[in-house]
């Protein structure tokens, strides 16, 4: 008897002595990980497009049912506000209808003048359209997951739009499935044009709701209210896709309120631009030399 | 000894896999495009709660290997470029190490004594995860929406983790003593 607990006293320790050299060992797992996601950038793609693809189909049947949910409550609040929202909207169409008239007339007159000049348009865009599948969205990072991948054309660095504007960019393509990283993400810089001034700078997100306004030649020339539009430098983006407008300028401060309402996104649009300058990385040159004739025209 | 029969090996299989399984919807639902205002946010840390009760109720039904695994996939799926892959494993073995090494302050005591485990445990876990994604990507990151993360995380702990906590084995000590045979205090039927 004496025999078998000591016996056993020895194997709890044993046990005890490989639990402890377990932990370190996942310690040193984990470690390793990390750094081999920093050394080797590639596989660390790879393994993320994988987890995508895998995740998208659950992710979807997830998503349905949230999406019901979230659209429930979303006409909860509706109706309380339904009167307001309707005067709200007859006068927004009386306004938008004038605009209508006028833009009309532009397109006209432009293709007139184009007509004059020989101008030759850009690639013409065409749209892909996604369900959002899940977001990405952590205290660190601001995305979300489409259910369209490189099977029906979408490949990294394009424009990601909603109705209202731009949203953001794709990052990582699976097969089913791909990643767009928003505007508001702290890796996210574009190059965009004051609409007013048709001044260049960078936008770049700090994961806030807000972004940032950078590498402004001059600060004069902001007021709020402009609207910032893609420039389409870099090749990858249409030029004159809305992304936001300016809220704030002090103190060498920009911010700009991006259109797009990420807190209710549920379809999105994929523009197939044709080219796609900017691949993966996520880091877009500001002085890229292939100018979009709009610019040069001008 | 007395061979089970079909559904009984089917039960404990169940029960086998049934944190690996939650672990892996909460590290799904993590994506999932809720619109709940703050409670969104919060999703990244739902995965620390279930790993940090499951640990304390069934730790040798979620193994170290395991969470490795969870804490890569998760990070994997969540991350953006430059993020870390591992450090929400690294988080989990470590909560996991933390709630063994420490199970007599937190098995069997009063919930507000777990809750707080749970509070410093989870405060740990924020803290690598955003100490390393800064260091990893050497940018200031502004630590605010992690913090708001892990009060709602702390906050809506009382609603999940005792429902989490109901995998527990039955310890033959919470049974009638007529049905506790011969089961000596500390083991658990399984």
């Amino acid at each position: 008897m004496a025999i078998r607990d000591e016996f056993e006293v020895a194997t709890g320790q044993v046990r005890q002595a490989v639990q402890r050299f377990a932990l370190g060992l996942l310690v040193i797992a984990a470690f390793g990980a990390m750094l081999v996601g920093k050394a080797d950038t590639v596989l660390v793609e790879h393994a993320r497009v994988l987890a995508l693809d895998l995740a998208s189909p659950v992710l979807e049947a997830i998503a349905r049912p949230v999406a019901v949910a979230n659209r429930t409550i979303a006409d909860l609040k509706e109706f309380a506000s339904l009167r307001e929202e309707n005067a709200h909207l007859r006068e927004e169409n009386a306004r938008l209808l004038a605009w209508q008239t006028a833009a009309r007339r532009l397109e006209n007159e432009n293709e007139g003048l184009r007509g004059l000049a020989n101008f030759r348009e850009g690639p013409e865009a065409s749209f892909i359209t996604a369900r959002i599948v899940g977001d990405s969205v952590s205290a660190y990072v601001r995305g979300a997951l489409l259910n369209v991948g490189r099977k029906v054309g979408v490949a990294p660095g394009q424009a990601v739009v909603t109705g209202e504007g731009l949203a953001g960019r794709i990052a990582e393509v699976g097969d089913n499935s791909s990643r767009v990283l928003f505007v508001t993400d702290v890796n996210s810089r574009l190059p965009v044009l004051i609409e007013r001034t048709r001044e260049r700078a960078i936008l770049a997100g700090d994961n806030s709701t807000q972004l940032r306004l950078t590498l402004l030649q001059s600060l004069q020339g902001v007021q709020r209210g402009d609207r910032i539009i893609t420039s389409g430098h870099g090749g990858s983006f249409p030029v004159g896709i809305p992304v936001g407008e300016v809220v704030e300028t002090n103190e060498g401060h920009v911010r700009v309120r991006p259109f797009a309402d990420f807190s209710r996104l549920e379809f999105v649009r994929v523009v197939d631009y044709g080219v796609t300058g900017l691949v993966g990385g996520g880091h877009t040159a500001p002085s890229t030399p292939s100018g979009v004739a709009g610019q040069r025209v001008r | 000894m007395k061979v089970d029969g079909p559904l009984a090996v089917l039960d404990r299989w169940g029960r086998a896999a049934l944190p690996g399984a939650v672990l892996l919807f909460f590290v799904l639902l993590t994506l999932a495009p809720l619109r709940a205002p703050f409670l969104s946010n919060a999703l990244p840390l739902l995965p620390a709660l279930a790993v940090f009760q499951f640990s304390l109720a069934t730790p040798e039904r979620l193994p170290g290997p395991l969470l490795l695994v969870m804490g890569i996939l998760l990070d994997l799926l969540l991350g953006g470029p430059g993020a870390p892959v591992g450090v929400s494993a690294l988080g989990f073995v470590l909560i996991r190490a933390a709630v063994m090494a420490n199970r007599r302050y937190l098995v069997g005591v009063p919930f507000l004594f777990q809750w707080f485990g749970f509070c410093l445990l989870t405060l740990g876990f924020v803290v690598l995860v955003w100490g390393f994604t800064a260091l990893w990507t050497w940018t200031a990151i502004d630590p605010v929406p992690a913090l708001i993360q892990y009060v709602v995380m702390v906050v809506i702990y009382p609603l999940i983790g005792p429902l989490l906590a109901r995998v527990r084995a039955r310890d033959p000590l919470n049974v009638p003593e007529l049905s506790r045979g011969t089961a000596r205090p500390g083991e658990t039927t399984s």
